[in-house]
């Protein structure tokens, strides 16, 4: 594996009794690039992505992360070595404020959970306010997080992630459910990521313009296999692509 | 005051809905700005010291027994409020407390300084056990494993005459003659009480606090997090117990005797009831509960036969309609009554 | 060991089984339907028993008998009052709101039944044709025992046809697992709440006179009684009918058993017993594990 890939997935597979979610798939995600996987639904793009966290065990094929394979390992062991998903479906923390819940995450991630005698923590607030920062919630900071609107929580789940000190960060359809206002603030948010953190980060998406707009690499996959993979125009302009899409509901 | 959202323990279905946002500090307070916070609670405990001269012998009493309360409310509340883990077991540590000043004395002469220590040692020995089995049971089904608990103990307690005296309960001149004074009395659980609330108010504010509350809120996101839980848990069980049993040490000052029904449920009931009464969500609402909630009881045995009833209808009440406790009400209140002013 | 001397033994700890039995299973239907532990269960359970032993002493031919049917009609009745006016306000809210609310009617309750029938124990006598013993394979046992037994089979028997071949048992089993999807198709759930409610309590109400010339009657059998019917709908399986049947098995023959062996550990076994299950096995033997 070259020095510029991150993410190397080879064969891999995952079948749920017959039914093969994951058919052989090959994937190579560069270094500080953004990489879309896009494809209808049911193509396998969630699954794909289970696989990448260790929420589902490859069937069969490898997967490695920064030159070590990850395959079969607990999530939170991949978590830890760098590999993060921001949710879907928001996961946080409902009556936790927002700053509270980037501190959770960062106690966690800092292995301080059980110390019960800390009185300041300074550098933690620092970490957390850099967060708030990064995502643009710091004038939300004190809100409870059930009261968020969607966007703000989705922008909540990527800071939880970030929290993590990512290498690579795995957005699962980012957009999903947003005003176009919030979907823009999102696009930008991911394209700061990649561009100011040196993040690399792999995106599911069903918006075109979001990703041909901002990413580097698209794969795309249907029923379970990648189809098709490259730079963004290349993928774009390739007609068979464009039939998956004009048979099927995007 | 810290408040740290509204009351309110998920047991499974999703939390009910408040209506403000957590008021939480923006920040541990840094040097500067604890002289102003502490000055309320130092006034308090001032006023509460002086009051040990003032009042009659009668309400000094009442007040050892609900200080004792306090303690036992305000640590069942790491569980309650904080852990969201719904405990009708922690009579089980506050009887063991009892009962090791009791039978210190009774069985081995032991004198009332060194069971006052073990009471608290031996409460968070015996909560390791206990967490270990009930904590494996999620939610609802801990909550009765811990009533099972309770129930084991109160009939452990009964049955073995030989060792407990039974359903007779112990009494004893275990107390130390200065202690059963009721001003000296008042004095000393006092002062037991501050230290107790002190060290559980820094349990609160501290990582493992925060963590608690976060494995409350998400626990799954907590797991993937790295985080073990159970653990967690475990240790928050533990100085559960510790406390509770410091608290049922307290309560032997005042009572001078220890008794089964010390373990059994409905004694589990009050610390859960004097939480919810006084508000969850805050830390002095179970202090604030208890004394309702004793103080209630005992004017109202004088006064009204009825004190049950009455017991039951506030309880039911509140429940249903005012689910955040007093000082979670009144929380809201100033909040609601502080943004009307910065509208203006 | 011949067979006269086990069956004493025998009998007595199927009908301790039945009285658990009948007993727990309003409590464990509830639950299974409503997702409700009702601590007041137990209030019920004490309502039926008392009002048995005031109609006996008010007449001492019928009295017993009238109660068999207006002690389950009141505690219906309570239960009516009870989920209408109080339950049906928390169904949205959490376990813990619920839990407490069903505490504070206990308390209220327990008041209550102190102002009508005081603080003493009552007792009650079986009606005279049921008294007495029968003899059994060469052994006596009392016919009341056998009473009993017949009830819970009744019982039992009736709730098994009710849940398996009426449609209102088919929608009382299956408002637990979407309440909204059975309401859109036509049905009135909250009816249906009340309704099952109505007959937990019943249930609990029925039992009280049942057991009632058994066993003394007295403030506090409330709480007693709940913890019982706890350990058996929880070894049994929250929810399960025959869960509770079997768990109402176990707990009277370790009962029975143990009262004649060692009294103390027979009760220090249950509650480990229910303590392990919790630990090891939550929805008990016979229950459905949570989604």
């Amino acid at each position: 594996m070259s020095d510029d890939v991150l993410l190397s997935a080879r064969g891999l597979r995952r079948t749920f009794g017959t039914f093969r979610a994951v058919d052989g798939v090959d994937l190579d995600v560069r270094r500080g690039s953004i990489h879309s996987v896009i494809g209808p639904n049911g193509a396998g793009k969630t699954t794909l992505f289970r696989l990448l966290t260790g929420i589902l065990r490859p069937s069969a094929g490898t997967l490695h992360f920064g030159g070590e394979s990850i395959g079969g390992q607990p999530v939170h062991v991949i978590a830890r070595r760098g590999l993060v998903q921001a949710f879907q479906a928001t996961n946080i923390f409902p009556r936790l404020s927002v700053r509270d819940s980037l501190r959770a995450a960062l106690i966690s991630r800092h292995g301080r959970t059980r110390d019960l005698l800390s009185w300041s923590q300074r550098s933690l607030d620092t970490e957390a306010s850099t967060l708030l920062e990064t995502v643009g919630l710091t004038p939300l900071a004190e809100e409870e997080a059930q009261r968020l609107s969607h966007g703000d929580q989705r922008a909540l789940e990527v800071a939880l992630a970030l929290a993590m000190r990512p290498r690579l960060l795995l957005l699962d359809e980012p957009t999903a459910g947003m005003s176009p206002f919030e979907s823009r603030k999102m696009v930008q948010l991911v394209q700061r990521l990649a561009q100011e953190e040196q993040l690399t980060v792999i995106l599911s998406e069903h918006d075109m313009e979001t990703v041909f707009g901002i990413s580097d690499r698209v794969s795309v996959m249907h029923q379970g296999q990648v189809i098709a993979d490259g730079p963004a125009p290349e993928v774009r302009a390739n007609s068979d692509v464009m039939a998956i899409y004009l048979g099927s509901d995007a | 005051m810290t408040m740290y959202g509204p009351s309110g323990v998920d047991v499974g279905d999703p939390s009910e809905g408040s209506v403000d946002p957590a008021e939480t500090p923006a920040r541990p307070p840094g040097r500067t700005e604890l002289v102003p916070r502490l000055l309320g609670p130092i006034a308090l405990v001032v006023v509460m010291a002086a009051l040990g001269f003032l009042l009659s012998d009668n309400v000094l009493l009442t007040l050892q027994e609900v200080l004792a309360l306090a303690v036992f409310a305000t640590a069942t509340n790491l569980l309650l409020g904080q852990a969201g883990l719904v405990s009708f077991g922690q009579a089980v540590f506050y009887g063991l407390g009892a009962y090791t000043v009791a039978l210190g004395w009774l069985h081995w002469q032991l004198p009332f300084w060194a069971t006052f220590v073990m009471a608290p040692l031996l409460g968070a020995l015996v909560a390791v056990p206990i967490g270990l089995v009930a904590l494996r049971a999620r939610r609802l089904y801990f909550a009765l494993s811990t009533l099972a608990f309770s129930e084991l103990a109160y009939q452990l307690a009964e049955s073995r005459y030989d060792f407990t005296k039974g359903a007779n309960g112990v009494f004893g001149a275990f107390v130390p003659t200065a202690l059963t004074y009721p001003r000296t009395g008042y004095l000393f659980v006092l002062a037991v009480t501050v230290a107790s609330l002190l060290l559980l108010w820094k349990v609160n504010h501290s990582p493992f606090g925060l963590v608690l509350r976060a494995i409350r809120e998400n626990r799954g996101r907590m797991q993937a997090l790295g985080v073990n839980v159970y653990l967690h848990q475990l240790l928050a069980f533990v100085i559960s117990g510790a406390f509770c049993a410091l608290a049922g040490a307290m309560f032997v000052v005042y009572s001078q005797s220890s008794y089964p029904e010390l373990l059994d449920w409905t004694t589990s009931g009050g610390p859960v009831f004097m939480a919810v009464i006084g508000g969850m969500g805050t830390f002095l609402g179970p202090a604030v509960g208890a004394f309702i909630y004793q103080f209630g009881h005992d004017e109202l045995v004088r006064y009204v036969s009825d004190w049950q009833l009455v017991l039951g209808v506030v309880m039911l009440v509140i429940v249903m309609f005012w689910p955040d406790g007093l000082l979670g009400g009144l929380g809201r209140l100033a909040r609601l009554l502080r943004k009307r002013r910065g509208d203006r | 060991m011949d067979l006269a001397s086990l069956v004493t033994p025998l009998v007595g700890a199927l009908s301790a089984a039945s009285s658990l039995f009948i007993v727990a299973a309003g409590l464990t239907l509830v639950f299974g339907a409503l997702r409700l532990i009702n601590l007041a269960h137990g209030s019920f359970y004490m309502y039926g028993a008392f009002l048995a032993t005031t109609l006996a002493a008010w007449s001492a031919h019928t009295g017993l008998w009238i109660a068999l049917a207006a002690s389950p009609l009141l505690a219906a009745g309570m239960g009516v009052v009870v989920e209408v006016g109080v339950l049906r306000r928390l169904y949205a809210r959490e376990h813990l709101t619920q839990l407490l609310a069903t505490f504070a009617l206990l308390l209220i309750f327990a008041d209550l039944a102190l102002r009508f029938w005081g603080k003493g124990v009552r007792g009650v006598s079986p009606p005279r044709v049921v008294r007495g013993n029968l003899e059994l394979a060469g052994a006596p046992v009392p016919l009341y025992d056998l009473v009993i037994i017949g009830a819970a089979v009744v019982v039992g028997g009736g709730l098994w046809l009710l849940l398996s071949r009426t449609t209102l048992g088919w929608k009382i089993r299956a408002v637990v697992d979407d309440p909204e999807v059975l309401a859109a198709s036509g049905v009135n759930v909250r009816l249906l709440y009340t309704g099952v409610f109505a007959l937990g309590a019943l249930l609990a109400g029925l039992s009280g006179v049942i057991i009632a010339p058994q066993q003394a009657v007295e403030p506090g059998m409330d709480a007693q009684i709940i913890v019982a019917a706890f350990i058996v709908a929880v070894i049994g399986g929250l929810g399960s009918i025959t869960g509770a049947a079997v768990g109402a098995l176990i707990i009277g023959i370790v009962e029975t058993m143990g009262a004649s062996w060692a009294p103390s550990w027979a009760s220090t076994f249950i509650y480990l017993l229910m303590i392990l299950v919790l630990a090891v096995r939550p929805w008990g033997l016979l229950g459905t594990p949570e989604r």
